[in-house]
């Protein structure tokens, strides 16, 4: 096969995957690492490969599973995104040291300008920091074939390796060339001896630390020379005024910028394998550049991995920003600064902003859905209990800020583990809590990174209402299957799903109920009703607020349409402060709420937005 | 050929990139561009750049793209730097009005921008019950009748074709024709 396809970066990635013959593919899903998973599924059953194909319920699952397939001697890759490896850094740091039998790549996906991420950190800091060798790939094209050569180096040194794409290579769209299935793996075997080779104790570790550190040199003197595909410089045409270090999307950015502007005196050395750092490469490039920028997301990885700085310009002393996402734009500028040039006047765009100013433009920030059913149930929450303090979680649901009814987000699993801690701090005043206290996560994240925290709270009697908005599957990602829906990625293959109910009374909860998110009024005096029960019991009650989500809904559902009497609407902005659904409009002008027909699903929930009545049934109007 | 495709989350826009690109690798060009996944999908302000051509970098700088296709005028209106000189925008508009502002009209006079407002909205409201969903086709149909893209009308129709969701096929195909069949005249 010698074809050319358009894909996304994820895409060309999982294909590299397949084609590499990796047998054993796990994840969790995080922008912007979703797309692989499901990608490698739907290639292997297109090329008919026997490859497993499975989303784990968090990353450290993942990359332990994978890890245990490499210990058979089969290659393996976990996926996740930059905060899932911190999920996943217990296992990460050990496997790091293990002589593996079969090939292993992580991929971790980082997300520079924080698109959809908590944090901008950088991935390859933390393979610095495990010594575990990085690719970094510049284009989708690139990424597919360090794939295959991640493997390859991987076996070759029997150590694991790190893939780090960036969200602008995850999520671009490019023409990539695709290929067979190269690569099949001896048949699966533990080899038993010699004894404790996989076992890392205190006693034996020594020896492995010493191994680790060797390989981590050998891989660089390699780097050094033998990977000039991915490591190589594009001199300038004439003596250069400038050099510059780049690597990853920087390094494309920058070629598009040369090019555009017609400038042939700046030479760029690209490093496609940041760490460990190829320093001979580097240092000879610094050594016929009187003055060299330092390109990179988003942590300083090369530039704080070059012995002698003194001539380099980058994050350490100011020319390159310590924060946000190195845009063309912002190369651009950092580039003309470098090269003590001024970027033309534009006396044009100042008008273009005049206009934007007077028209009243800005961003327009994410929302949950029209007819989502976390909207009323946060909606419900907030109106049952008004004083509550509400710790929410990462998923769509952390939208909810919007509607006023989020109070804290710390990461995966912390909406349970702040609410414990919300209610030990009355407790250290012999008290109970002086405010209803209430955690809200996703049924994806409760099996992530819920359960071990909600047995902590059972075991140590911490009074708060648990509300698990189910709706039955992974939804910020994009849609992904998890424990609790017993799907699984590849074709005519099912799980099992776990209970979510069973799994909340395993925990030894003895206070559950299952709610109709959209039932907004009935549900007032449950969610009262549950904190009295957690308060009186000094114990967790749950409430799974259970809806599907409405992107995943294969059948329309009953139709619910609803209207606004502008007699009634006082212009109060309550249902767009409390409520905030796309379908709910503001019209500015005269003051008042109204369907915006283009978004609206009539779901009909918002009649029990509207304080005033002013929100009514269609059908219903006298 | 570069281009910057905005509008809010939802509203379909990564159908015209696959549209482009479809076309493009049938043609035997390299195309690259850069999409928006995950949280920022949901009713949110979503961009999408898009080059075809030899291109190392999936972004395109401001002041370098081609064409603006702009499903939402807001979202249109606050991204027209990206617009090179002698750019064409294509804005799906509700408030024809704002193209009027003094500022606006003078940024669009010094770029030379070739700017084609198009009702999409309305149209589908009217021609279509309402079927918003539809815009994307719509917006490819207008893109077609500009000839801005370089592409043939019958090509870009032919991807939409070949690309659409076979049961909501006949739909885009009317959307696409609508949208080929309501470009103003230059302005």
């Amino acid at each position: 096969m010698n074809t050319r396809k358009v894909l996304l970066g994820n895409e060309a990635i999982a294909r590299g995957l397949i084609e590499s013959g990796c047998d054993v593919i796990t994840a969790y899903p995080g922008t912007p690492s979703s797309e692989i998973l499901p990608a490698a599924a739907a290639f292997a059953d297109e090329l008919g490969t026997k490859t497993v194909v499975e989303w784990g319920a968090n990353e450290k699952v993942a990359l332990e599973v994978a890890l245990g397939a490499t210990f058979a001697g089969k290659r393996a890759c976990a996926v996740m995104k930059q905060v899932g490896l911190n999920v996943a850094m217990d296992p990460f740091m050990s496997a790091a040291h293990f002589q593996l039998e079969g090939g292993m790549i992580v991929i971790v996906s980082d997300d520079p300008g924080c698109h959809a991420s908590q944090d901008d950190q950088d991935s390859r800091g933390l393979a610095l920091f495990a010594k575990v060798p990085c690719f970094d790939p510049a284009s989708a094209e690139e990424a597919k074939s360090m794939v295959a050569s991640a493997f390859e180096l991987s076996e070759k040194h029997k150590v694991m390796v790190m893939l780090r794409p960036a969200v602008r290579i995850d999520h671009c769209r490019q023409d990539v060339q695709l290929g067979e299935v190269r690569h099949a793996s001896a048949p699966a075997d533990f080899k038993t001896r010699p004894a404790g080779h996989k076992v890392v104790m205190p006693a034996r570790i020594m020896p492995f630390l010493e191994a680790h550190n060797a390989r981590f040199e050998a891989i660089r003197q390699e780097f050094e020379t033998g990977f000039g595909q991915y490591n190589f410089e594009i001199p300038a045409k004439r003596p250069a005024t400038l050099g510059v270090i780049a690597g990853g999307v920087s390094f494309s950015i920058v070629k598009d910028l040369l090019e555009a502007l017609g400038r042939d005196d700046v030479a760029i050395l690209k490093i496609g394998t940041p760490v460990p750092l190829p320093e001979k490469l580097a240092e000879d490039f610094l050594a016929r550049h009187e003055r060299v920028l330092v390109l990179e997301e988003t942590f300083p990885v090369i530039e704080n991995q070059l012995l002698d700085r003194t001539r380099v310009m980058g994050r350490w002393n100011g020319w390159v920003p310590k924060q946000g996402e190195l845009v063309p734009e912002v190369v651009e500028s950092v580039l003309l600064k470098a090269l003590g040039e001024e970027p033309p006047s534009d006396p044009a765009l100042e008008r273009l902003a005049a206009a934007r100013e007077r028209l009243g433009l800005s961003v327009k920030k994410p929302v949950l859905c029209a007819g989502c059913g976390h909207r009323p149930s946060y909606f419900a929450i907030r109106k049952a209990l008004p004083d509550s303090i509400i710790a929410s979680d990462i998923g769509c649901y952390s939208l909810s800020i919007q509607q006023q009814a989020v109070d804290t987000i710390v990461c995966m699993g912390a909406s349970i583990t702040v609410a414990s801690g919300l209610a030990c701090a009355w407790r250290s005043e012999g008290a109970a809590p002086r405010r209803p206290i209430f955690a809200t996560l996703g049924d994806s994240t409760f099996f992530h990174n819920g359960m071990t925290g909600l047995a902590t709270a059972v075991y140590n009697r911490h009074p708060f209402v648990l509300a698990i908005m189910d709706n039955r599957i992974t939804a910020m990602t994009g849609g992904q299957d998890h424990p609790g829906t017993g799907d699984k990625p590849r074709q005519n293959e099912t799980g099992v799903a776990v209970g979510l109910e069973e799994a909340v009374r395993g925990c030894g909860v003895s206070y559950l109920k299952v709610l109709e998110p959209y039932e907004v009024e009935a549900n007032l005096e449950t969610i009262r009703e549950a904190w009295a029960y957690a308060k009186e019991h000094q114990e967790p009650a749950v409430l799974v607020f259970r809806h599907p989500c409405v992107t995943m809904l294969k059948a329309r559902p009953e139709k619910r349409p609803v209207t606004v009497v502008a007699e009634k609407c006082i212009g109060c902005r309550f249902c767009q402060d409390r409520f905030g659904c796309p379908g709910l409009a503001w019209d500015g002008e005269n003051r008042k709420a109204r369907i915006d027909e283009r978004f609206c699903v009539d779901c009909g929930v918002c009649v029990s937005a509207c304080p005033h009545g002013a929100i009514v049934r269609i059908g219903e109007v006298l | 050929m570069q281009f910057i495709i905005v509008g809010i989350g939802g509203q379909g826009i990564l159908f015209a990139s696959r549209v482009l690109g479809h076309v493009a690798l049938s043609k035997g060009l390299h195309v690259n561009g850069s999409e928006v996944h995950g949280m920022s999908q949901r009713g949110g302000s979503v961009i999408s750049h898009f080059k075809i051509g030899s291109y190392a970098s999936p972004l395109v700088r401001a002041k370098e793209a081609d064409i603006l296709l702009a499903f939402e005028q807001g979202e249109g209106l606050r991204n027209f730097h990206f617009l090179k000189k002698g750019g064409t925008a294509l804005v799906n508009t509700d408030r024809p009005e704002a193209f009027s502002d003094p500022d606006l009209v003078a940024f669009l006079r010094a770029r030379e921008v070739r700017l084609y407002p198009v009702e999409g909205t309305r149209l589908l409201r009217e021609k279509m019950g309402g079927r918003f969903l539809f815009l994307n086709a719509l917006i490819l149909g207008a893109l077609a009748a500009s000839g801005a893209s370089g592409f043939e009308a019958v090509d870009l129709k032919k991807a939409v074709a070949e690309l659409a969701p076979a049961r909501f096929r006949e739909e885009n195909l009317k959307a696409f024709e609508l949208g080929f069949e309501a470009l103003p005249e230059r302005s």
